[in-house]
């Protein structure tokens, strides 16, 4: 198989946006074009859950090309719920890899508001499954709760630990212009004062409000190419040096040990196998915390801490930027921002800039190795990246 | 005549299944039309538990309680559940009702009551 290389990156706010889903699509692509110092592709990829459903819009791809004036260069959407992004990037991947193509254009997009929130929960909550789970009304916030009530049973995370992981990202997206919220919280006003409940009240008991993410418009870029092509370019050489997905039971009920994820374990062992790294050699990792509970779950079961002790970690300010292991730099999908199809080239977007050292005021020193975790619905398809940087 | 939601039992191994496959889980040597169906028992323990704030546009209610439960056979549901004042650990037991209606259709599913 050939290497391959990120060579481009762009990225929009991930905010509400008030322009068309395949501007929001191609507005980053251009960016990242300009970045990577090219204006030809040989194929894009469009990473997007809800198009047709929510925008009216199929066949996305098709739009998004012509919208760059990169016909006749092939292009196809993929969907893989929330793991759309890492999805895609995983075909560019593959693509190039198997030496089909030199330069693949892969870009995420998603604008859920322009429906109401309801409408939008209820677009996303149609990733359960149709008989045994979505006909209750479950929704992914109460499938991460009842989760969450089984992880503080089992670990002994508590409703601060949970507060501690909104606080940092939100923190870390103070530092990033496109993140979706610039507010800064506390423990105070989340958690302790009286107000607390008013701040943050539940919306999936124990989750409360500042424990989900927002819902998000926004689209991320990133291009690939050959080594031939990359070592022409004159940016810092990242690779994608690791790829593993895989996938788990579709009802949360039928999981043996419903506090394990699975899908997590095995697509993090496989990227880490493949890219030749532990996950102790990671400098910067981006993890799916499209729920507080998740960033603590998704960073035990990747392998940076043991089970039942990534709170632990975050209490001693260990993933904090600054910390032994900097998780969610970007402000991750908390605070940067969740527009589903998007967020996973949105985490690699962070990664590249990461160890490309142009993260500006939330960089990881000297960060070598990057990792990313995308996880499609509530963890039955998860997708994870390694990428390191040479030169 | 009492309304059942029924499990999906492999004819080569016996293995049971809830929701359905089309292929055995554990023996993988079945096909479609190699499934039993067995009722599912009504009785078990609640397991974990939720109550949704943010429903979907087709319930008209300001919340839900929703919970996973271990029925006695050791099969695990997703259910509502209609319990004041729910504890992991309870016993419950379900009923099959209408558990949501939108314009054109009438879903059944698990609904748990204490006991």
């Amino acid at each position: 198989m050939r290497e391959v290389y990120a060579v481009g990156v762009g990225i929009t706010s991930f905010t509400r946006l008030e322009y068309p889903l395949s501007e929001i699509a191609a507005y980053p692509a251009m960016m990242a074009l300009k970045d990577a110092g090219l204006s030809k592709v040989d194929h894009v990829y469009v990473a997007n859950m809800a198009a047709a459903r929510l925008n009216h819009q199929s066949g996305l791809a098709s739009a998004v090309v012509d919208t760059l004036s990169l016909t006749p260069a092939g292009a196809e959407v993929i969907e893989n719920g929330p793991a759309s992004g890492a999805s895609a990037l995983k075909q560019g991947y593959m693509a190039i890899a198997s030496g089909l193509h030199d330069v693949v254009l892969v870009t995420g997009a998603e604008r859920l508001r322009e429906v109401n929130n309801l409408e939008a929960t209820d677009a996303v909550a149609t990733l359960s499954h149709p008989l045994a789970e979505y006909i209750y009304g479950v929704t992914l916030p109460s499938l991460a709760a009842m989760f969450t009530r089984l992880y503080m049973q089992k670990y002994g995370v508590t409703e601060r630990h949970l507060a501690m992981v909104a606080v940092k990202n939100h923190d870390n997206a103070l530092l990033n212009f496109y993140a979706h919220l610039h507010e800064k919280v506390t423990l105070e006003g989340i958690l302790d004062s009286p107000e607390a409940m008013t701040n943050n009240p539940y919306v999936a008991e124990p989750l409360r409000f500042f424990d989900c993410c927002p819902v998000s418009d926004g689209g991320a870029c990133v291009i690939l190419a050959s080594a031939e092509v990359a070592k022409k370019l004159k940016k810092p050489l990242v690779r994608l040096a690791g790829v593993g997905q895989a996938t788990d039971s579709h009802c949360v009920h039928e999981r043996a040990e419903p506090t394990d994820l699975l899908a997590v374990r095995g697509a993090a062992a496989q990227a880490f196998k493949m890219a030749g790294v532990t996950p102790s050699d990671v400098n910067v990792a981006e993890l799916h915390d499209a729920f507080t509970i998740l960033e603590i779950a998704e960073s035990e079961e990747v392998g940076f801490f043991k089970k039942g002790q990534g709170h632990l970690a975050l209490e001693r300010g260990e993933t904090r930027i600054g910390g032994k292991l900097p998780i969610n730099t970007s402000g991750g999908l908390k605070a940067k921002g969740h527009p589903v199809g998007a967020t996973g080239v949105g985490q690699a977007h962070e990664i590249i800039l990461q160890l490309r050292g142009e993260a500006e005021k939330r960089q990881v020193k000297d960060a070598k190795i990057g990792f990313t975790c995308n996880f499609g619905g509530f963890g039955n398809n998860v997708v994870c990246l390694v990428f390191k940087r040479e030169n | 005549m009492a309304l059942e939601i029924y499990a999906y039992k492999c004819r080569k191994c016996g293995q049971l299944h809830y929701p359905y496959r089309m292929v055995c889980k554990k023996c993988g040597k079945n096909d479609v039309f190699e499934f039993d169906t067995v009722p599912l028992p009504k009785n078990g323990k609640l397991l974990t538990f939720t109550t949704v704030h943010n429903l979907p546009p087709d319930f008209n209610v300001a919340k839900l309680t929703l919970g996973i439960v271990e029925l006695e056979n050791g099969m695990r549901v997703t259910g509502q559940l209609k319990a004041p004042s729910p504890k992991m650990g309870m016993r419950v037991t379900g009923k099959v009702e209408i558990v949501r209606e939108a314009e054109y259709s009438k879903n059944f599913g698990f609904v748990f009551y204490p006991g």
